[in-house]
């Protein structure tokens, strides 16, 4: 454990040294800044409801900023021969460069917090349905930052690690579209299982359904697991 | 096959990416308490090799195992034994010096009470203490490879890879970092590569010359210049005719070989005479020779490890299976 938070510390000490979490905050912040003014004051809604929608897709817009340096830049920086023969396992190195990057993620998400103070002063929200969402953001977050880790480990170069990132991530967050197309009941259900968004528009509505958390969860470990094995038969 | 104080141990390894073989079949050891130099040109598999030792790569065939454990199984638990300077430093340029090194160590296992006099050492030792609060990227190349090497003396290393741990240094800090390889190669076992051949006569106990992949030759400077020793050599230029020249020189005693090489547009010859090893061959030649026509230059010609290595690596594969 003493390895993975070893690592750990040195991708936070990293994400702070660089722009890149300064940028993805503030690039983050300033969006759902803006959508939660729309949503809210424009509307007369006092709800998070549609500031989490934007929210979605605003995360899966900045996850590969934040995921792609993650093995690319030790692969290109000659780091990667360090961490990979110094005494960690590799899922020591995976776990530690994932959980630097989830507090990333809960830093975003504490962010926003400052939203709920006018919708509190002014409204009357419902509690459980909010902290529903923001569960359902962070899952959510967690799923795609295990992706973004993955891809990252398969490419020298960030990039194109960033951009292999995001294709996948939005065919997830669209992938419940084909819904309309598929004939097959199975088909669709199955489809429908697969979509990142479908799963988190059930949290905005203040479901937490095992079934989503379970999906986001599988879908980090399935990552985080494959991530650890490429090390492994990288040798 | 296993002998107690061997640290490192190669057994019939090779490397193969897709078809191409990088290294074949190579096997030798490093012991407790000795240096040993990789020598070879770029490219030969020295870089590979190391990188198989240090776990970065695993061996397509054969077995690396490092203090008794097998780097294909164990390797976690050998790591904690190896100290590891690959050819380009890998440094994080974002942290600075101190809190580089104490992640390193931190991953090393060395215990937070110790943390402190670990890094004292390895910075002292190296020579470090001037830029401990830079960021690694505003280092120069020397500092750059001597932090390098500072990580792999981090912990408690029972062996030091190093990849030409002195590239990229001025003369003094190539003598400092000598000194704390050597020290450390007293107590523990070191492999270093280099192209610089005189550091490898210098520090090394035993040298292994690998070229294409395969080890050519291991043995302490000594033993191969020894191996080599009937590659003494004089070289002399003189006017006179081919014939009579070689049939002097034959003659004297001493003298096994000789090629006569005209000088183009000259009337002189460039002589080559492979002689034994004893002294004062070249006196005798010098006498003969000048006693009858005019000698412009002499040269006895030792084999120095620069020949031992040419005549390795030579294109010529009859040469090149030495030992």
């Amino acid at each position: 454990m003493t390895g993975t938070r070893a690592v750990y510390e040195k991708e936070l000490a990293t994400y702070f040294r660089s722009p890149i979490a300064y940028y993805v905050v503030a690039v983050f912040l300033l969006g759902t800044g803006y959508f939660f003014l729309y949503n809210v004051f424009l509307t007369g809604e006092t709800t998070m409801a549609g500031t989490f929608q934007n929210m979605g897709i605003l995360l899966i817009t900045l996850v590969p900023v934040i995921s792609m340096r993650l093995f690319s830049a030790e692969y290109s920086g000659g780091t990667a021969e360090l961490l990979l023969t110094l005494p960690l396992q590799p899922w020591h190195i995976v776990l530690g460069k994932y959980l630097g990057a989830v507090t990333i993620l809960l830093l975003l998400t504490l962010g926003t917090v400052v939203d709920l103070v006018p919708l509190y002063l002014f409204g009357t929200p419902e509690t459980t349905t909010i902290l529903a969402g923001y569960l359902g953001f962070v899952l959510l977050g967690m799923a795609c930052l295990a992706i973004g880790e993955l891809f990252s480990a398969l490419t020298h170069n960030q990039v194109v690690a960033a951009l292999l990132t995001a294709a996948v991530l939005l065919a997830f967050w669209f992938v419940g579209h084909l819904q309309t197309f598929q004939a097959s009941r199975l088909l669709r259900a199955f489809v429908g299982y697969l979509s990142f968004s479908l799963h988190f528009t059930d949290f905005i509505q203040g479901l937490v359904r095992t079934e989503a958390v379970a999906f986001y969860l599988l879908v980090a470990a399935v990552a985080l697991t494959l991530n650890a094995s490429y090390l492994q038969w990288r040798r | 096959m296993t002998s107690a104080s061997a640290v490192v141990e190669l057994d019939s390894v090779s490397k193969r990416y897709g078809s191409r073989t990088i290294i074949h079949d190579v096997s030798f050891s490093v012991m407790k308490g000795e240096i040993v130099g990789f020598l070879g040109p770029n490219g030969a598999g020295k870089t590979t090799t190391m990188r198989m030792i240090a776990g970065f790569t695993a061996p397509t065939s054969g077995r690396v195992s490092v203090a008794g454990y097998d780097m294909a199984t164990q390797n976690a638990e050998a790591a904690r034994l190896i100290g590891y300077l690959p050819e380009r430093p890998p440094l994080y340029d974002t942290l600075d010096v101190s809190a580089y090194l104490r992640f390193v160590a931190k991953v090393k296992g060395v215990r937070r009470a110790a943390l402190a006099a670990d890094l004292d050492r390895v910075i002292t030792a190296c020579h470090l203490e001037a830029v401990t609060r830079q960021e690694v990227f505003k280092l120069s190349k020397g500092y750059r490879q001597r932090l390098g090497l500072a990580q792999a003396l981090l912990g408690q290393p029972q062996v030091l890879l190093l990849d030409e741990p002195t590239a990229g240094l001025d003369p003094g800090q190539i003598q400092e970092t000598r000194e704390v390889i050597r020290a450390f190669g007293e107590e523990h076992a070191v492999l270093l590569s280099t192209h610089i051949l005189a550091e490898a006569t210098l520090i090394c106990r035993r040298v292994a010359i690998i070229d294409h992949g395969r080890l050519l030759a291991i043995d302490s400077p000594a033993g191969l210049q020894r191996a080599v020793a009937q590659t003494n050599r004089v070289v002399l230029e003189v006017t006179a005719p081919a014939d009579d020249l070689r049939k002097e020189l034959l003659a004297v005693k001493g003298v096994d070989a000789v090629a006569v090489h005209p000088v183009s547009g000259h009337p002189r010859l460039t002589v080559e005479c492979q002689v034994d090893a004893r002294d004062g061959v070249e006196a005798e030649i010098a006498r003969v020779v000048s006693r009858r026509w005019d000698l412009h230059r002499l040269e006895r010609q030792q084999p120095t490890l620069e020949n031992i290595f040419l005549q390795y690596v030579a294109p010529t594969p009859g040469s090149a299976n030495g030992r």
